[in-house]
């Protein structure tokens, strides 16, 4: 059988992902705090072949050829430069203007309650709770957890929210009253190693111990005086940081790369017929 | 005639892997060298006899030509041209970008820079394609997790992805200098042997000279770019259409043979 077909095949159903993740980056390009993925391509394993073995002409590799087989999805990697800010005016669309920050939400989880996971996207809602309290929550209604990681409750009536340095959050009330609270930010020193819930949310990987990791590894949980380096502004989101040209570019190109491949394997077909022809 | 469609094959074959890898990183091409066989002399075996009184037999051998047994692929060379530069805005991404190359006295052709990488054990590897990327512990590795090298040959382990990278390849963390990126030169890129995922390895597993200490090198590196691969897709399909016209020539050279045979078979050796 003949191995371009193998080969081009091979190439075809990784090129088929790539165009997925670039389908994706440009659906997600107006999600707030959403950060575009990248692939790319590795070689395939080579196979050397020593038809020659006794072939002493001269030569300048050495001996057998070797030719591989296709290309393969090597990584996929999350660009986590920082997205442009875009004003909106209201007080509780929170931003940060510094990369790998992350506000952290409380979502509902079936095995034990709730778990953490992490997010840019900084669109916050107040939503009323039986006893009329209000609870901060993100735009699907899950909780914004605060440094200590439980969800912030608020009094009924809050209606100025302003952001100070070190990511505190301040609520006044229409009696001139305040209160202070600290959103909960961590820092992922490596998020490669997220886990992508949604195009939102990013969660901690289930399988840790098999990857060879602590959680501490991964990100820092901003305390303390650490918490100064936190850079958080009000009345902004996040614009995702998908660069539509660069998007569209790749596009073209993997469909037209696609093509070739698929042509290849026209050829290929052809040739076994001619074979199939001799008699 | 079929070892000629064998090679046309390969070719074909070839050029097919080269083109699946057109969006490959830093993958070098691979250009083949059809070759033909060793050329059989052919002689004719004969008597000669010496009119004398008691006639002389001589065994005599005349030359009568060369007969040619066909092609076949010899050789896969990588061509290691530069590839086109591609922005990716990654930190762990860097591109090596040639700037005068040495050419080999030997052979006349230009050597190769390459990024030096641990082997699991096995010595060295080398690579053109720089996307890299941190392991759990910081190191810096290409995505098989195979170590990117130091310049001094040691692993490079680093806090988290914030760092730079500039032109001579020291890596930099708050203008720091923490370690600099190890880079191989290859005299003769072509007695490298080429493996999976972009690597290539000497033929006697010893390890190349840094390309820092080489006279007359120069080169430089480029932080949140990637080396393209340097496939020209025009041109491997042409050669690809090609391939196959040369495969498509020697059937029919094969049918003509055959042709010739059924007549030798069943017309002249009617009764």
């Amino acid at each position: 059988m003949l191995r371009t077909m193998i080969t081009s095949t091979n190439t075809m159903s990784q090129l088929q992902q790539q165009l997925d993740t670039i389908g994706n980056n440009l659906s997600n390009s107006a999600t707030t705090g959403y950060k575009a993925r990248d692939v790319k391509f590795h070689e395939l394993l080579y196979q050397q072949f020593n038809n020659d073995k006794l072939d002493r002409a001269p030569r300048q590799s050495p001996t057998g050829i070797r030719y591989g087989v296709g290309a393969v999805l090597g990584q996929a990697q999350m660009n986590w430069k920082q997205g442009t800010l875009q004003p909106t005016g209201r007080e509780l669309d929170f931003a940060f203007s510094e990369p790998k920050q992350y506000f952290n939400i409380l979502m509902p989880d079936e095995a034990n309650g709730t778990k953490t996971v992490y997010t840019r996207q900084g669109a916050f809602y107040m939503s009323p709770m039986e006893n009329g309290q209000l609870m901060l929550v993100n735009g699907e209604g899950y909780p914004v957890a605060d440094s200590e990681g439980a969800p912030i409750v608020l009094e009924e009536n809050a209606s100025k929210f302003t952001i100070s340095d070190g990511g505190n959050l301040t609520v006044s009330y229409p009696n001139g009253t305040t209160t202070q609270t600290q959103l909960a930010v961590s820092v992922l020193q490596k998020p490669q190693f997220m886990e992508n819930l949604s195009a939102a949310y990013l969660g901690l990987p289930t399988n840790l111990a098999e990857l060879g990791v602590t959680e501490q590894d991964i990100l820092t949980n901003l305390q303390g005086a650490d918490r100064a380096e936190i850079a958080m502004q009000n009345g902004t989101l996040e614009a995702s940081n998908v660069n539509m040209s660069k998007e569209f570019t790749e596009l073209i190109s993997t469909q037209r790369s696609y093509q070739f491949n698929a042509r290849a394997v026209t050829m290929a077909d052809q040739m076994l017929g001619l074979i199939n022809g001799i008699r | 005639m079929a070892s000629g469609m064998i090679a046309q094959q390969r070719r074909t074959e070839l050029l097919t892997n080269n083109m699946a890898n057109a969006n490959t990183p830093g993958y070098k091409a691979d250009q083949s060298v059809i070759r033909s066989f060793p050329d059989m002399l052919m002689s004719r075996l004969g008597n000669a006899q010496i009119p004398t009184d008691d006639p002389l037999q001589l065994k005599t051998m005349n030359h009568i030509g060369a007969i040619n047994a066909g092609v076949y692929m010899q050789e896969t060379l990588p061509l290691f041209t530069q590839g086109q530069i591609n922005e990716t805005e990654l930190t762990t991404d860097v591109a090596l970008i040639d700037g005068n190359v040495p050419t080999n006295p030997a052979t006349g052709k230009p050597g190769a820079f390459l990024f030096r990488l641990e082997n699991q054990g096995q010595g060295e590897s080398y690579t053109r394609n720089g996307n890299f990327t941190l392991d759990g512990q910081g190191f810096l590795v290409n995505p098989q997790g195979l170590y990117v090298l130091s310049d001094e040959g040691t692993r490079i382990q680093l806090q988290n992805d914030d760092f730079s990278i500039v032109a001579d390849g020291r890596i930099l963390v708050d203008d720091i200098e923490v370690n600099r990126i190890g880079i191989s030169f290859a005299e003769n890129p072509q007695a490298l042997m080429k493996e999976d995922n972009g690597l290539f390895r000497t033929a006697d597993e010893t390890n190349l000279p840094s390309a820092y200490t080489t006279p007359e090198a120069t080169f430089s590196m480029q932080q949140g770019f990637l080396e393209g691969s340097n496939v020209d897709s025009a041109r491997t399909m042409t050669d690809m259409l090609t391939a196959y016209r040369a495969f498509e020539a020697n059937q029919k050279v094969l049918q003509a043979y055959d042709r010739s045979m059924e007549k030798a078979v069943n017309e002249i050796g009617r009764v």
